[in-house]
């Protein structure tokens, strides 16, 4: 254990590297997050018509929908995961054997891989950050508290992601490819995180069921608390939850491990 | 420093006739065949001992060196691996032992192999100063000082596997499994590997094991090989032996100042190679003394040479003649 | 023109050989177009629900969802006809075997398009006509029989146009070898033909309608069936189609020129 920390830094170290050698990939990738401004487009034309009133009462006009969706693209960099894709391939390609070889957790040195891309997507959020409070101040909270309670929502939203990823990885060492399931873990996540659609606008019956789910708290948790949809007690109640997805996915991705990787032993190779 | 007791690894796969209708078929109902990769062998390895698997492709090396390695479970048997269980995966076990494979490469793509070997220092928490004289001194072995620098996509491919074999070696393994770590690579590069992968067994005392298709290789390397057909051990022991028991017979080459008629050799042994100034004769061990005595006696020889037979020939023979007996039995059942 | 024919039965059977291989990916691919059919359909109820005016300039709830089903169509074609060979393209140049492809004495460019086929995304056309039945069913109408002529017609101009685009974009994966991702970026802007054009405004109407034509794609279509295409946008689309056709045909000309100049 103290082995493996001591090895984080220079993991880190080497995967920011590699980030920066794979820079102009990654900004095609961030560039593909296009859906925020889609939705954001037509949004914005239908509150033109006349504002959206969501189901807590609020008023939805242009400027509120600005808010939200520049707030679903900073999230939604931030909290991206690949790791789903990344296992799938070395299965694949056979080169997990290299991961395997090594004495440090596979599951750490892809979640370094993903802390290394941090700093360039930070970059790429920046502008729309500035872009967020010149245009929609207004809308954001002026609770310091609600931002001090942002931060580990964020934490809280990456390891949701990160790990439902590991996860719905981990089923490639069960069946020939989890690729296809992951992307039904995407439709979901598109339709039931707030990603296209704020969860305040959802039917009540459409909501219940969004609550009940994982995806809200990787993307529409922490859009909601930067918007200032809640209160903090409220806010902070939510963050909870969300922790105890994140400690149960994360429970869940290190047993599938475990059991997949024997297997893998058993089969593969 | 290894052993294997009775090793089974049995692989299960799904079955299926080429066309359109067998897939349609296969839709609904699938067919299963177990095929053993790996079937039934016992074998011990000392320490610092450099062994060569040899056998024909899908004779169940890679299998057996990836158990070895802990990458695949056994189904049946037992693997020992310096007191640990290579399956378990144990850091202890993964710090003592590297794989190499020619074919598959750790190596970061886009960046110089220096920052791979970074990555596996801190991975396998190879102290600095230590790593600062290990990685001099493989540096110096393989005389890639100046190419740790460039990203490794720009780099050939005997350069890319000498930077393979040292970030393999930063963490000093103390077993080191190669398999097929020559491939693709050119007969002056090969040679530059083999005498490195035999000063890092000699000054370290690492136990080798190693898999090639250049018999070369193995016959440079390894003084014990393990012949591996069809998933079983077919022979154990010193190479030399193993060229004996398969082709009991030498090579007694003639260099000539006439040219002899035909005939003549042949009333002398099997004749392999024949011309104006040359003359090769095949002649079984025993009568080696005689033939080279009468050889003298008769023919105008300007000098003379007894030599085994080529490796690659005695292997091919080896497997050609064990298909031969498969083929056999499958009649007689 | 006949042994292209068969060439394309070959490979068809092929993909079809590979389906059959994944068979999961049938009832899989089934429940992803299904939950990528309702992520189409969800904003419109959400849109529409408790109005009962045009909430999107122009167009009603069923209307839109008229759209909604053209996009869940032609997402289909790009996923499953278009998408799969071209990204077999961006493969074999980065692996560099393409040479292979280039030996062969038939049409390079028919080759790689017709490589390979995502069979199973069938089954998203069977959710794009469900669509449209819902739809026609709620307005209580149905579409005239030249709407469906007009309609048709705009499908082959649309899929024309897509993959013209698509050309255009390997193309440039001779240029810049990892262009996988570059074909991703075109994916995601198509998202935003999901919506009737009328949502886009100033730029972004103009940049929608003529640089990168997703009104044509979607938009068109589902005024075709509506029995409301003006007949000019009818000849708009037909001239953008051909456009853009002879300029992807050139451009892949002379990109494989340079591919074979530069000697692998």
């Amino acid at each position: 254990m103290t082995r493996t920390l001591r090895a984080l830094p220079t993991l880190l170290k080497i995967g920011i590297a590699e980030a920066i050698a794979y820079r102009a990939e990654m900004l095609v990738w961030v560039l593909s997050t296009t859906m925020p401004f889609v939705m954001w487009v037509m949004w914005s034309a239908v509150a033109q018509v006349s504002p959206v009133v969501g189901q807590s009462g609020r008023a939805y006009g242009s400027a509120a929908f600005s808010a939200y969706f520049l707030c679903t693209f900073m999230v939604r960099q931030i909290v991206a995961s690949w790791a789903s894709w990344e296992m799938n391939f070395e299965v694949r390609q056979g080169t997990l054997a290299m991961r395997l070889l090594r004495p440090i957790h596979p599951v750490i040195s892809y979640a370094m891989g993903h802390l290394a891309a941090l700093p360039l997507r930070f970059a790429v959020a920046t502008p729309v950050a500035v872009a967020l409070v010149l245009t929609a101040a207004a809308e954001l909270p002026h609770d310091p508290r609600i931002w001090a309670l942002w931060v580990p929502c964020m934490v809280g939203a990456w390891l949701v992601a990160f790990f439902s990823n590991i996860a719905v990885g981990t089923l490639c060492f069960f069946m020939e490819s989890s690729l296809k399931v992951m992307e039904v873990w995407l439709a979901c996540l598109m339709v039931f995180s707030g990603y296209l659609i704020p969860l305040d606008l959802f039917p009540p019956a459409l909501r219940v069921v969004a609550e009940l789910l994982p995806f809200r708290y990787q993307i529409g948790l922490p859009v909601e608390v930067m918007t200032g949809r809640y209160a903090f007690a409220e806010a902070a109640r939510l963050v909870a939850i969300q922790w105890a997805w994140a400690a149960g996915l994360i429970v869940l991705s290190f047993a599938l491990w475990r059991t997949g990787v024997k297997r893998f032993q058993a089969y593969g190779g | 420093m290894i052993s294997v007791r009775g090793l089974k690894k049995h692989y299960r796969v799904h079955k299926r006739a080429p066309g359109l209708r067998a897939a349609v078929k296969s839709l609904f109902k699938r067919e299963y065949t177990t095929v053993p990769a790996v079937d039934g062998i016992d074998f011990e390895i000392k320490p610092g001992e450099r062994v060569g698997f040899l056998g024909p492709n899908g004779a169940g090396k890679t299998t057996t060196l990836k158990v070895l390695s802990g990458l695949l479970y056994p189904s049946e048997g037992e693997v020992r691996v310096d007191g640990h269980l290579p399956q378990k995966r144990e850091v202890a076990f993964l710090s003592k032992i590297m794989l190499v494979m020619g074919q598959k490469q750790q190596l970061l793509w886009d960046l110089p192999p220096a920052d791979t070997f970074e990555l596996n220092r801190a991975i396998y928490d190879v102290p600095r100063d230590e790593m600062k004289k290990r990685l001099g001194n493989l540096v110096e072995l393989l005389a890639i000082g100046d190419v740790i620098q460039k990203p490794t996509r720009q780099l050939s491919l005997g350069e890319r596997m000498k930077c393979e074999l040292a970030a393999a070696l930063v963490h000093g393994p103390k077993v080191l499994f190669l398999d097929e770590p020559t491939i693709g690579l050119d007969v002056s590069m090969q040679v530059v590997m083999r005498e490195f992968i035999r000063t890092y067994n000699e000054q370290f005392g690492a136990t080798l094991i190693l898999t090639s298709h250049y018999m070369d290789d193995v016959a440079a390397l390894c003084p014990r090989v393990i012949v591996i057909d069809k998933g079983r051990l077919s022979y154990d022991g010193g190479l030399a032996e193993l060229v004996q028991r398969v082709r009991p017979e030498k090579r007694v080459a003639f260099r000539l100042s006439a040219a002899v008629p035909l005939a003549q050799l042949e009333a002398l042994g099997k004749v392999v190679r024949h011309d104006a100034a040359e003359a090769v004769l095949q002649v079984p061990m025993d009568q080696v003394n005689t033939v080279v005595g009468k050889a003298l006696a008769s023919l105008p020889v300007k000098d003379l040479t007894v030599e085994n037979p080529p490796l690659e020939e005695v292997m091919s023979e080896l497997f050609s003649r064990s298909r031969a007996d498969a083929a056999g039995k499958g009649r007689a059942a | 023109m006949g042994r292209y024919l068969t060439l394309l039965t070959l490979q068809l059977r092929t993909s079809a050989l590979l389906a059959a291989q994944y068979r999961w990916d049938f009832l899989i691919d089934g429940c992803i177009s299904l939950v990528w059919a309702a992520t189409a359909i969800a904003p419109l109820l959400i849109v529409y629900a408790g109005r009962s005016s045009q909430a999107i300039p122009g167009w009603s709830m069923n209307e839109a969802l008229v759209v909604t089903g053209w996009f869940i169509l032609l997402q289909a074609i790009l996923d499953g006809a278009i998408n799969p060979g071209l990204a077999a393209v961006v493969d074999h140049i980065r692996k560099g075997t393409l040479d292979f492809v280039l030996l062969k004495p038939a049409d390079a460019q028919f080759l790689v398009s017709t490589s390979r086929f995502q069979l199973w995304r069938i089954v998203s056309v069977g959710t794009g006509v469900a669509v449209f039945a819902v739809a026609f069913h709620r307005l209580g109408r149905w579409p005239s029989l030249l709407g469906v002529a007009q309609a048709l017609l705009l499908l082959c101009v649309a899929t024309m146009v897509l993959y013209s685009m698509w050309i255009l974009i390997v193309s440039t994966a001779f240029y810049v070898v990892k262009v996988d991702n570059l074909t991703y970026m075109f994916s995601s802007i198509f998202d935003a033909a999901r919506w009737p054009s009328s949502v886009f405004r100033g730029l972004l109407k103009l940049v929608f309608t003529f640089v990168i034509p997703l009104a044509l794609m979607t938009t068109y279509p589902a005024e075709a069936l509506l029995g409301r295409l003006e007949p000019v946008t009818l000849l708009y689309a037909l001239l953008a189609s051909a456009g853009f056709a002879t300029a992807s045909r050139t451009v892949w000309l002379l990109s494989l020129r340079r591919y074979s100049s530069a000697g692998g």
